[in-house]
């Protein structure tokens, strides 16, 4: 224990008459205080505000997302099917091309972020095919540092993505590479870069949903949309200090998601959090459907409230019953007030 | 001889020598236009921006949270991103989020923080570099009322005023003593005040740490010090120069040491005052009465050098307040405007106040013991000094 020094005796000393002193004074101030509404430094697009009780976690104006790029509320719907042709023996080819880009992404209003992305936008595109369909993906790496794509799911060990196993392991700059396989299984899944330092190739923003629909579809709903949740280390100290869903923190905070009462909605989910153990999707006043990883066209829940770890994802179908506002965010609640956390708007 | 060489030198020197003084002068801003248009060849951008935030003081209302903060980092920056315990906030900065180099701002946050909880806050720039400041114990910031004002007024008096005046009561009981003890007792003050010494000095030095590094707290506590400990021991030579009087003397050296202990406890009182701030004062009234225990001894050094004299009471009462009334301005500076700066430079001063005139009262018992050496009554007259305040800090900390 570090011994006390004649100051710190002071700081205890002065007390005794302050603390009673003191305390009158500051009862006093808390009688005095008019209960009035404080300056509002309110930014006009937060959805809900507490009144007298200080501002709701948000940020102060608006990333510029045209330098980005790209805008969370497009990515939301931005499923990229590919150029789609027939191979001679019938089967359908999707080819997709992807360049890894050096980027400063704008991520809080005023701090930019130096990102690693695919195509210039974090998360990259969202690869959507159906099951059984070629897949093709030219990549070209177009970054100072060496990069690959690992996707998830069935492929031969070559095309998997990971340094060691061929010229697609380890794409360096000015490289390229195309990966070929099949699109298997259905379900919801991923692809990132898996050049190590592994996380940190992740956390700088190289990764993307990759959605392989069954051959016969899924039951048809009115709207689907794609989130992925990430999180933002802006000061390389392999802790996130922002957490988002497709990109940008609090964008669907600021930016409702408008839709409407009896709206079937799906939502692809998947968590590439990195740093973090846990990510989890809490929607309010509502419960849906949930089908880990989408293999199955079953759902195993009924819920309210999913937990995901690094890399888990799953597909949500909900509809809302009463028009308002209603939050949707990571129940860990930290991550909410720290960015992950949005608003659907549901009109009438 | 001398006469006819000397005249043109002296014009030569007021000519001359003004452009030769000028000529460096010429060439320093020459050199100082070509580094900065070109860089003198070194490549000096940085490699990743180096800011420096330094949260100066907090301030807490209901519902709201105000940071003040000063640039201490070699360029301008802009705050980005104010987050508290995990959670981003929306805030506002006056006069603006983009603050000079030196310069300050205050940033408002509307935050409903709960009386007693603590507080971790996260301001980041917009090179995305975090600057992290802690409220160990969330309670409304004191504003300078009638009730605040008073209560810092009550400190200063316990741990000043009160002490000192008390230590001067001893004065007609000390004044029966021989020589020998009187020797004992002005030997014992030094040993006091070199104790004293000590505390500010590691005070000042403690405090140093605090200050922003562009403003240089350890070259602080150097130029407070040396200046003081210099300066009075100037008043005291022209002093004697003049008056010569020993008794007049010997009030100076008291006059003196109350200036000295005055700039301690103004430095006390910065340190409570402070601390009562951020809340860090913890309970305790028997700590005060430790206090004013220990501090009786800052009134005893005062009068010390004066018992075989005859001052008058409002003399006394002067010293008395002059020793201990610090303390009380010290707990108002500390409590309404604490600044780190301006808490060195009182301390700086202290410490080389206090060591002159330690300095000077080494100087009475040279010339006191010059007819009669008693080595051993000032040895030992040192060290009880020094362990009167060891032991009753002992016995309060």
């Amino acid at each position: 224990m570090k011994p006390l020094s004649r100051r710190d005796f002071l700081k205890v000393g002065g007390l005794a008459v302050l603390g009673t002193a003191g305390a009158t004074a500051l009862t006093q101030n808390n009688d005095n205080q008019p209960v009035t509404e404080g300056p509002s430094k309110v930014h006009p697009s937060h959805a809900m505000q507490q009144g007298d009780h200080g501002d709701l976690p948000g940020t102060v104006g608006e990333v510029d997302h045209e330098k980005n790029g790209f805008n969370p509320t497009d990515i939301l719907t931005d499923f990229d099917y590919g150029e789609v042709s027939t191979l001679p023996n019938g089967q359908t080819l999707r080819e997709y091309r992807i360049i890894s880009l050096n980027k400063n992404i704008e991520v809080i209003p005023g701090i930019e972020f130096p990102a690693w992305t695919y195509n210039g936008r974090v998360p990259g595109p969202t690869i959507r095919a159906t099951e059984g369909d070629r897949i093709r993906i030219h990549f070209s790496n177009g970054s100072n540092h060496p990069h690959s794509i690992h996707f998830h799911g069935f492929h031969p060990g070559e095309m998997d993505g990971v340094p060691g196993t061929g010229p697609g392991g380890l794409v360096e700059p000015g490289g390229s590479f195309t990966y070929e396989f099949d699109a298997e299984p259905f379900g919801l899944h991923l692809y990132h870069c898996h050049v190590f330092p592994l996380a940190r190739h992740i956390a700088k923003g190289l990764y993307g949903a990759f959605i392989v629909d069954p051959k016969e579809g899924r039951p048809p709903v009115d709207r689907e949309m794609v989130m992925v949740m990430n999180g933002i280390d802006v000061d390389f100290d392999d802790a996130n200090d922002f957490y988002a869903v497709n990109g940008i923190p609090f964008h669907y905070q600021n930016h409702p998601i408008q839709i409407r009462v009896g709206e079937k909605i799906r939502v692809y989910l998947v968590n590439i959090l990195e740093f973090d153990l846990i990510n989890s999707f809490h929607l309010h006043a509502n419960f849906f459907h949930y089908y880990p990883t989408g293999t199955s066209l079953v759902p195993s829940e009924f819920t309210d409230t999913i937990i995901q770890g690094q890399a888990q994802r799953g597909i949500l179908e909900f509809s809302y019953r009463y028009p308002g506002m209603y939050m949707f965010h990571a129940h860990v609640t930290e991550f909410a007030e720290l960015g992950w956390n949005g608003m659907f708007e549901v009109i009438p | 001889m001398t006469q006819p060489t000397s005249q043109p030198t002296t014009n030569r020197f007021t000519f001359r020598t003004l452009i030769l003084l000028l000529i460096p002068i010429i060439l320093l801003a020459g050199v100082i236009t070509l580094f900065l248009y070109t860089g003198g060849g070194l490549r000096l951008e940085s490699p990743a921006p180096v800011e420096n935030l330094d949260v100066e003081k907090y301030i807490l209302e209901r519902n709201e949270i105000h940071l003040h903060v000063r640039n201490t980092g070699p360029e301008e920056l802009t705050i980005a991103s104010v987050i508290i315990n995990e959670a981003v906030m929306p805030f506002s900065v006056t006069p603006g989020a983009t603050i000079p180099r030196l310069g300050r701002a205050e940033i408002h946050v509307n935050y409903a923080w709960s009386q007693g909880e603590a507080y971790g806050i996260t301001i980041f720039t917009s090179n995305a570099i975090p600057f992290a400041v802690d409220i160990p114990v969330a309670f409304e910031t004191p504003q300078p009322s009638r009730g605040t004002f008073w209560s810092f007024t009550l400190i200063g008096l316990y741990v000043g005023v009160i002490p000192v005046f008390l230590g001067i009561f001893w004065f007609p009981a000390l004044r029966q003593l021989g020589r020998r003890m009187m020797t004992f007792l002005m030997a014992a003050t030094a040993g006091l005040l070199i104790f004293l010494g000590l505390d500010t000095l590691a005070e000042a030095l403690e405090v140093a740490a605090e200050v922003p590094s562009a403003f240089q707290g350890i070259g602080l506590i150097g130029i407070g010090a040396v200046a003081t400990f210099l300066l009075l021991d100037a008043i005291s030579r022209r002093q004697t120069e003049i008056t010569g009087s020993e008794t007049e003397r010997r009030l100076a050296i008291a006059l003196m040491i109350a200036i000295g202990i005055g700039f301690h406890n103004l430095g006390e009182g910065l340190a409570i005052g402070a601390a009562y701030n951020v809340g860090e004062i913890a309970l305790g009234t028997f700590l005060v009465v430790g206090f004013i225990i220990q501090n009786i001894t800052e009134g005893l050094g005062i009068i010390a050098p004066v018992l075989r004299d005859r001052p008058t009471i409002g003399r006394l009462a002067l010293m008395g307040l002059i020793g201990g009334g610090p303390a009380i301005l010290g707990a108002w500076i500390g409590g309404f405007t604490p600044s780190p700066i301006l808490a060195v430079l009182f301390l700086a001063i202290g410490t080389g106040a206090i060591f002159e005139v330690v300095y000077e009262i080494a100087k009475l018992i040279q010339k006191d013991t010059a007819r009669e050496s008693m080595p051993i009554t000032v040895f030992s007259g040192v060290l009880t000094g020094m362990l009167m305040l060891w032991v009753t800090g002992l016995l309060i900390k």
